[in-house]
């Protein structure tokens, strides 16, 4: 079987960069490189042992734990459940839903196919076709390299849309020449009842096939076009109105964003002021060599590190934007591990420990029972002051999320001013749109007067910015 | 330049022969051990701490027969001590044998011009290979017919410390300013293990097979211990293993690794136990775990814990 063969050698490095390609659909970074390191490997370990293949190929191209998991299921997914007969599975390439338990096998099914055909000539005429025989004989590899064959001539890999799966099976059954099978089903239907659930029985595992190979078209050039769609959307959505259904999504997405942000801000650089010479240091390290200064030291700047206070409106126009900042920032413990939070509506108080013990979504519910209600910016500046102005200095950042709304009451301006004085900046977001602030009784124009830096945070988009500006400062 | 680790050649052997030195893997460690000697790749291992990170790298040394040079990293590691280091006292007597022999040079030489060509033609040894101290490093790469070298913990290390590997890694060579690049001799089998406290660099990641090595299945966890601990009867390692996987089902401070298995195994042994009952699981269990927390927690439940283990080992 020459082309059975050939079909054996392209195929499996075709698939493993379509693997590849699935697996960057799925978040996970792979560069050129990995890819050559991943051929390497699979040259290596073959094709033919799958757990092999799968340590093998997660050792080159999943490199953190996440990744490890996100790497297995998709390997599952897109390599199929594990077929119980290898040897048949060596030379195609088809995910193994073949014949299932008690149905009897295409061997048994092209008998009883063949022998209708002898008894009725003109119906062997149309079925001769190469298909028919590979489907009749159960061979593997010939279907195999059909489906791909006819995967190629409609180009499947063009679909787009979930919803154009039954488009594409159709046209690749017509394609492979299934017309004819199709046919001869309709004319055995009355006359060879045991013929014509052989053809059908053919005709189902053909279609299976088929419809395995559309799906993993779908899953590899579609699927994660379709979800960062999705993803794009809902970054872009105001976080006050995003419904249920979604909110799982939202926060698969924040979690990206927190890993990226944590990626790109964590390490903190030592900082060596190169030429200005440390004099001390260097006689020091001389000494070893009799005064000889052979390494000289260089002065380093010592950081601080930063410091960052939250102060969350949680009344209900403002709640659900508080609950994504707050998540945001505690997710981003690692690399701000000097984050006090403190939650307001009419009084204010600090939520960190809350925030700290428990999952990020009961510690807001709680933190929104005790501490919800009216707004009123005039007492929770007074409670703040009182219970963290002294903490205040120049490495702190102050955060404040509100809509500045303060029901025609005098807001205290005096005391976020003071706050500012003593902190190394102040941040105040508002969900609210831009164009609003300022309008009926919204302070802004006054709160904008007296902070370093006012914001809109109505989208995880703009949450996002917001915090890789702040972290890029706070790193410089 | 070619590897010689003749012993690591298939996934099956790799098993085997690591067994006979005591260290019992999974498929999966063999796998990646084959593929880091075949494709000459650093395996960069993770995983808790005490699950066997850098025994691998010492049992694959004592398997292949290669020496193991290791490098401790730890906070402020820099290239002096992990790479190379000049030996300055050594330079500082060749500058006052110079001193002798360059009036001897500079003998008749006629204007400035004449001496500073004078001193050209002198043959300048002070940045040569002879006064460099190799460190693991450049000892790994330099050493005829292959080590293993071991870089443990290299989260603790700092991150610019990561840069500095990549050149060593990636190429097996090291550049030195004043001598240029120094091509390794042959290329060594190299561990980098990391308790995962912090990310590495995408740049190390990529240049590096990634392991990651779990908690072993309670079967694996059988033969491990059987094979560290030989005196120890088959039912009381399998009483041992199902309590202690048990036990890491808990919400601990810290999870008991396979070395305190191996301890509390050890400890089991040395008290002549022949079955696991409340009061010697009570008065031993501080082999296996490490802090106060935990250990009450765990007395607490230690009626229900053996329970299911009996249940489990009768069924």
């Amino acid at each position: 079987m020459a082309h059975a063969e050939r079909f054996s050698q392209d195929a499996p490095t075709d698939r493993l960069l379509a693997f590849i390609e699935f697996l960057r659909g799925r978040d996970i970074l792979i560069s050129p490189a990995d890819s050559l390191v991943a051929m390497e490997v699979a040259g290596l370990v073959g094709y033919d042992d799958r757990t092999l293949l799968k340590n093998g190929l997660g050792s080159a191209l999943a490199k953190s734990k996440f990744e490890i998991e996100v790497f297995n299921e998709a390997f599952e997914q897109y390599f199929g459940a594990p077929s119980s007969d290898k040897s048949k599975n060596e030379n195609s390439s088809s995910s193994a839903d073949d014949s299932t338990g008690d149905s009897p096998s295409s061997q048994e099914l092209g008998e009883q196919l063949s022998q209708a055909m002898q008894a009725q000539p003109e119906l062997a005429k149309n079925l001769s076709s190469e298909l028919v025989e590979a489907l009749k004989s159960g061979d593997e590899a010939a279907i195999a390299i059909a489906v791909e064959t006819a995967a190629q001539q409609v180009d499947v890999s063009a679909i787009k849309l979930l919803t154009q799966r039954g488009q594409y099976i159709r046209k690749m059954l017509d394609a492979l020449g299934e017309q004819a099978l199709r046919d001869a089903a309709v004319e055995l239907e009355s006359t060879e009842p045991a013929a014509f659930e052989a053809v059908q029985a053919l005709r189902e595992q053909l279609r299976n096939k088929v419809r395995d190979r559309v799906d993993r078209a779908y899953m590899v050039h579609a699927s994660g076009d379709a979800e960062d769609m999705l993803d794009e959307a809902l970054s872009n959505m105001s976080l006050g109105n995003v419904d249920q259904h979604h909110r799982a999504r939202l926060k698969r997405l924040l979690e990206r964003m927190t890993r990226k942000l944590a990626a790109r801000h964590g390490r903190v650089r030592k900082r060596v002021k190169r030429g200005q010479l440390a004099v001390p240091a260097t006689l020091r390290k001389a000494m070893a060599t009799d005064g000889v200064p052979f390494k000289p030291q260089w002065r380093k700047s010592v950081r601080r590190k930063p410091q960052i206070l939250i102060l969350c409106d949680v009344s209900g126009s403002v709640a659900a934007y508080a609950k994504f900042l707050l998540l945001f920032l505690h997710s981003l413990q690692d690399i701000l591990p000097r984050t006090r939070s403190f939650a307001f509506s009419s009084n204010l108080g600090e939520v960190t420990e809350t925030l700290r013990a428990l999952p990020v979504e009961i510690a807001i519910e709680r933190v929104n029972l005790k501490y919800g209600g009216a707004t009123d910016y005039a007492r929770a500046f007074e409670d703040f002051a009182s219970l963290a102005m002294t903490d205040i200095n120049r490495v702190t950042t102050v955060i404040i999320l509100g809509d500045a709304r303060n029901n025609n009451t005098d807001p205290r301006l005096d005391l976020l001013a003071e706050i500012r004085s003593k902190c190394r900046q102040l941040i105040w977001l508002n969900p609210e749109s831009q164009r609003s602030w300022g309008t009926g009784d919204s302070e802004m124009p006054g709160v904008i007067r007296n902070c370093d830096v006012a914001a809109e945070c109505s989208t995880l988009k703009q949450l996002e910015r917001v915090i890789d500006d702040l972290l890029v400062q706070l790193n410089s | 330049m070619s590897h010689s680790f003749p012993k690591l050649e298939s996934v099956d052997s790799i098993v085997e022969s690591l067994a006979t030195a005591g260290y019992i893997c999974n498929e999966q460690i063999a796998t990646v051990v084959y593929l880091a000697a075949a494709l000459e790749k650093p395996i960069l291992v993770e995983g808790p701490p005490g699950v066997g990170k850098t025994e691998l790298a010492k049992s694959c040394a004592q398997v292949t027969g290669a020496p193991l040079v290791r490098l401790q990293c730890y906070e402020g590691l820099d290239e002096s001590k992990a790479i190379y280091e000049w030996k300055y006292g050594k330079q500082l007597l060749y500058t006052q044998l110079l001193k002798t022999q360059l009036s001897e040079v500079m003998e008749g030489a006629q204007g400035l011009r004449a001496s500073i060509e004078r001193l050209h033609s002198f043959d300048d040894v002070f940045f040569s290979k002879e006064f460099l101290e190799p460190r693991p490093l450049l000892q790994a790469i330099d050493a005829e017919g292959g080590v293993v070298l071991l870089v443990d913990e290299i989260d603790k290390a700092d991150f610019e410390f990561e840069s500095l590997l990549l050149e060593v890694l990636s190429d097996f060579q090291v550049s030195i300013p004043e001598l240029g690049t120094l091509q390794g001799r042959s290329k060594p089998l190299v561990f980098l293990t990391s308790n995962d406290t912090r990310d590495l660099s995408d740049a190390l990641k990529r240049r590096c097979l990634h392991l990651h090595i779990d908690f072993p299945t309670t079967e694996l966890e059988g033969r491990i211990v059987r094979a560290r601990v030989p005196q120890i009867t088959e039912a009381m390692t399998d009483h041992l293993v199902t309590f202690v996987s048990k036990v890491r089902e808990m919400d601990l401070k810290k999870l008991p690794s396979v070395s305190e298995t191996i301890d509390w195994a050890k400890s089991l042994v040395l008290l002549h136990a022949d079955s696991l009952d409340e009061e010697l699981v009570k008065s031993s269990l501080n082999a296996l775990l490490k802090y106060e927390e935990d250990l009450t927690s765990v007395v607490e439940n230690l009626v229900d814990l053996l329970n299911t283990e009996k249940r489990a080992a009768n069924a």
